[in-house]
């Protein structure tokens, strides 16, 4: 009996000891256990998608089961956004493709100029305490560990393991990620419209009359910089538009007449182009994105509390900041901000974000081939 | 082929199968069944059974053997899953030892109290790892909800562990 109680002693011991040995292992990056689980990756993959073909039935039958409701109102739902987004669109391409000529005018990195990679997802993590994906890309498409990945919506996540064929991405809600972020803050603006005086408006009037309106897009006082371009004031529209009230239309439908308008012989001088102040730009603060798990949004910290940022608003976006040492490339969006908890003192406010991406539906995803500089192989 | 036989003879490596078989369960279909929010673990409950069925020494192995498989498909440090899970095996048997005149039903509260303490020692062990934020209330909803299933299914994988682990017959 003391021998049997020996015996069990032992292999309790010598169980308990393996294990430290190979976490100990695990997480100082042995390349022993990284070829183990490749592996037993390739040998496990056949097993996985036999027995993947063969339940196939029972998972369409329980997602039947537990999704129909759901999955019949997001299609509602979606048909209404591809009719909403389908304007939307175009108009975007053709900013993003004006914003992109004119950062590759100045020479700056644009992510357009970034290779990619597109795979899709094969899997997801079977353990509740890490959100992972394991998508069908590997090293030989030249992903490398913490290239950035995003699907249509945007920023997903990042990858932490490359085997030949396939890749794990973390997601962004992963309580192990991190990314350096931005947050855009709209500044307050007001719109005060001046009618210049001697003019006299009459709704009733049934001739047609000629007023003469100057909108002007003023922000908090601040220090005004001029740019020194000869016939350009920031902040403020150039040209002065007169605007014929139609009978019948409604305060806000005005006519151009035409008569001082742009593109006009002799009227070079004057343009429409209104050039916006340097100070009314959007606002940007860096800060650090950090997931919380698959319940909770992730936080954006280290946000600083500045008075020129002023209070974040709801609905801000959130793109990455990129730099020499992040992963990822700048101005990837990430999403909005959907909650602000300020806090005492000098110390920031921390963002709740809700993210762009849907990462429950996650499907054909967009691996950027990026490394930052301070990783960038130099050629000899 | 009388190798192979003997190999196949050996309980252990007829555990690894049907550990490599559960393994296939888990990453498919378990997977993508989440009742709750949930990813139902039947991997534990193997491990659990394990013990209920042959004891605390047995259980043990089983359960570091089975864990370990886990661990290779997970980003988890390897051997985390396993001690766990060792510990999950161990455990099950302990408590089964302590039943005087087993019944379906003990052995079945018996899986599932198992499963329902290795999914709150889980998060844990990540911790201790270094991983952070795996610690919250959701755990006690993986831990219930899981417990609760493995109860279900507890009979029969605790029986396929029965035959599994069954000594071969030159050795009884």
């Amino acid at each position: 009996m003391a021998g049997n109680t020996f015996t069990r002693r032992r292999a309790i011991l010598l169980l308990a000891l393996t294990s430290v040995i190979l976490i100990t292992m695990d997480l100082r990056g042995s390349a022993l256990i990284n070829l183990t689980r490749s592996t037993f990756g390739i040998l496990f993959r056949p097993v996985e998608s036999a027995t993947r073909v063969v339940t196939r039935p029972m998972q369409n039958a329980w997602n039947g089961m537990t999704h129909y409701n759901e999955v019949v109102d997001e299609n509602h739902r979606l048909k209404d956004l591809i009719a909403y987004g389908e304007g939307a669109n175009i108009s975007a391409i053709a900013s993003v493709r004006e914003a992109q000529e004119l950062l590759s005018l100045n020479g700056l990195p644009t992510l357009a100029g970034i290779s990619s990679c597109t795979g899709q997802v094969v899997g997801q993590s079977p353990s509740n305490f890490s959100q992972t994906v394991e998508i069908n890309r590997g090293s030989e498409c030249g992903i490398k560990v913490g290239m950035p990945v995003l699907n249509a919506a945007g920023m997903i996540g990042k990858i932490t393991d490359v085997y030949n064929k396939r890749s794990v991405v973390m997601l962004i809600t992963d309580p192990s990620y991190s990314v350096a972020v931005k947050v855009v803050n709209a500044p307050p603006t007001t719109t005060t419209t001046t009618t210049i005086p001697g003019t006299v408006i009459d709704p009733l009037a049934p001739v047609a009359t000629t007023t003469t309106t100057t909108s002007t897009t003023t922000t908090v006082p601040r220090t005004t910089t001029t740019t020194g371009v000869p016939g350009f004031t920031p902040g403020v529209t150039l040209a002065t538009v007169a605007t014929t009230s139609v009978p019948g239309a409604s305060p806000q439908e005005t006519v151009a007449t035409g008569s001082v308008g742009p593109n006009q012989p002799g009227q070079s001088t004057k343009s429409p182009i209104t050039v916006p102040a340097g100070l009314d730009l959007p606002l940007r603060e860096t800060g650090a994105l950090e997931g919380r798990g698959l319940t909770k949004f992730p936080v954006v910290r280290f946000v600083e509390n500045q008075t020129r940022f002023g209070a974040v608003s709801i609905g801000s976006p959130v793109i990455t900041a990129g730099g020499a040492t992040s992963l990822a490339p700048p101005d990837i969006v990430i999403g909005t901000v959907s909650k602000v908890v300020k806090r005492s003192g000098s110390l920031g406010p921390i963002l709740e974000v809700s993210l762009a991406a849907n990462l429950d539906n996650l499907n054909f995803v967009r691996i950027l081939l990026y490394q930052p500089t301070t990783e960038r192989v130099s050629a000899p | 082929m009388e190798r192979v036989l003997l190999i196949a003879e050996n309980k252990y490596a007829r555990l690894l199968l049907v550990g490599l078989f559960f393994l296939a369960l888990q990453t498919t279909i378990f997977n993508d069944m989440r009742p709750f929010g949930v990813c139902l673990q039947v991997m534990v409950l193997l491990a659990a059974s394990a013990g209920v069925s042959r004891g605390s020494e047995t259980g043990a192995i089983a359960g570091f053997m089975i864990g370990m498989q886990y661990d290779l498909v997970l980003t988890t440090p390897l051997g985390l899953c396993a001690a766990v899970f060792a510990f999950v095996g161990y455990l099950s048997g302990f408590a089964q030892s302590f039943v005087h005149d087993s019944t379906w039903w003990t052995r079945m509260l018996l899986a599932s109290g198992a499963s329902a303490i290795g999914m709150i020692i889980l998060p844990f062990a990540f911790t201790l790892t270094g991983a952070t934020g795996v610690l919250n209330a959701h755990v006690l909803v993986v831990a219930l909800v899981v417990a609760l299933f493995n109860a279900i299914f507890s009979i029969p994988v605790e029986r396929l562990c029965r035959w599994a682990l069954a000594e071969p017959a030159g050795t009884r």
